[in-house]
């Protein structure tokens, strides 16, 4: 009786993590093939990094965290959950990907192409969010 | 029902196969390289975190397209101690101001403050920029305001014409950013009022209290203790002689906090006012009094 109960436990935290996870998987979010493709050209250094990280303090880590885990603290009032970039997850896509997803935003994500406008310093950006790879 | 062992082991697959599903497993391509013409930007970034320093301006102009909210405060002086509990519960100057960059390296604003109900409109031009590769060792930005005392005319208010009500400053700037952490300005500004408090002489001539037209010299500087945060300074010396009532010297000192959409200072300093004119020609708060004042800025900026 006491392996059914654990094994009905089982089951029930089975399913809610499913059921719960299907609720949070984020929405696809397509980046055109031309913008995808698109190659970085700022190289990864001292300098490139150091730019970036002064980018991203000021602009992306009150949502996404101080090391990119999607942990800032105004990610709690956020209707999406910033994902976390030191998962292979995220550090799979393309550079020119994450390029077009902080220029263009989306829901809670802000388009940064008028805050950031110098499209080198979104490369910058991009370097640094490699750093945050674990 | 009895639940065999097989079973217990089908259900830890399940739960094992549950939680994997609770994983993120997206994964994206990441080939096919393509050329990408980057325009290359040789400007240097960030000498200074916005548009203030204290009670100076920078020599930044936001990126094209900013609007930006400005609160500045001023409370009274601290020497008080407890009765006006350093001079936060004393009579506090306060403007609130709004500043666009309609067009690239040139901000236009206008603000109001409570003082004398002061209106100002100003203008900033970035005229030379910091390069990285230093081929421009400096940035250079001018700023000027006219403001305008808007108090209703009665006996106690020394206006007699509409002219009387104006006062002007203009401002050179030159900064450079030394390293990342580290970015110095000096400035020279001149002053000029309109009308300037004065009395009769024995003689029943008139004599000015202040020249109509000051200079004054400043010096100021940010030095980044962390990516957003800064202890920034500022030091403004008057340099013309005024027949009596000469304008004291400014020492300040703070910390700024610069967000995505926000510039938050909080200082000490000996300027009372919220607008340069009035600071640089009438300051009366002696450093060497220990006449300091607690005083604030906030912008909140959009970018359109």
């Amino acid at each position: 009786m006491k392996r059914k109960l654990i094994m009905i436990a089982i089951l029930v935290v089975s399913l809610a993590a499913v059921a719960f996870k299907i609720d949070q998987q984020p929405k696809p979010w397509p980046v055109p093939d031309k913008n995808a493709k698109a190659v970085n050209p700022v190289k990864s250094n001292k300098e490139s990094i150091a730019a970036g990280k002064t980018l991203w303090s000021t602009h992306c880590s009150s949502c996404h965290g101080k090391t990119g885990l999607g942990d800032g603290n105004k990610a709690a009032q956020l209707k999406t959950q910033p994902a976390d970039f030191s998962k292979a997850s995220f550090q799979s896509q393309s550079d020119g990907s994450i390029y077009y997803k902080i220029s263009e935003g989306r829901d809670d994500m802000p388009s940064f192409k008028k805050k950031i406008p110098e499209q080198e310093d979104i490369w910058d950006l991009v370097v640094f969010v490699r750093t945050l790879k674990k | 029902m009895h639940f065999s062992s097989k079973y217990f082991r089908a259900y830890l697959v399940l739960f094992t196969v549950s939680l994997l599903a609770a994983s993120d497993l997206m994964a994206q391509d990441s080939t096919a390289p393509a050329a990408t013409v980057v325009k290359k930007k040789s400007y240097t970034r960030n000498t200074f975190e916005g548009n203030y320093i204290i009670d100076n301006q920078s020599v930044m102009v936001p990126i094209k397209g900013t609007f930006e909210f400005d609160i500045n405060h001023r409370f009274g002086i601290m020497s008080n101690n407890f009765t006006d509990l350093f001079g936060l519960f004393a009579l506090a100057n306060m403007r609130l101001g709004f500043d666009y960059t309609p067009i690239k390296d040139l901000q236009i604003g206008f603000g109001a403050g409570n003082y004398n109900m002061l209106v100002d409109w100003n203008a900033k031009y970035a005229l030379l920029k910091q390069t990285r590769n230093n081929s421009m060792p400096v940035s250079v930005t001018l700023y000027g305001d006219v403001a305008m005392d808007t108090r209703a005319k009665n006996s106690s208010i020394p206006i007699v014409n509409t002219s009387d009500r104006f006062s002007y400053f203009s401002q050179i700037l030159i900064a450079r950013k030394f390293t990342e952490a580290l970015s110095l300005q000096a400035g020279i500004a001149l002053t000029h009022f309109n009308n300037i408090p004065g009395f009769l002489n024995a003689n029943n001539d008139i004599v000015q209290e202040l020249k109509n037209d000051n200079l004054t010299a400043s010096f100021s500087g940010r030095y980044k203790i962390s990516p957003k945060t800064s202890i920034i300074f500022s030091v403004d010396q008057p340099l013309t002689q005024n027949p009596m009532n000469n304008p004291h010297p400014n020492i300040s000192f703070g910390l700024d906090m610069r967000s995505s959409g926000h510039d938050f200072q909080v200082f000490v300093g000996n300027y009372g006012y919220t607008l340069p004119e009035f600071n640089t020609v009438y300051n009366q708060n002696d450093f060497t009094k220990g006449q300091f004042l607690i005083g604030f800025n906030i912008s909140r900026l959009w970018n359109f």
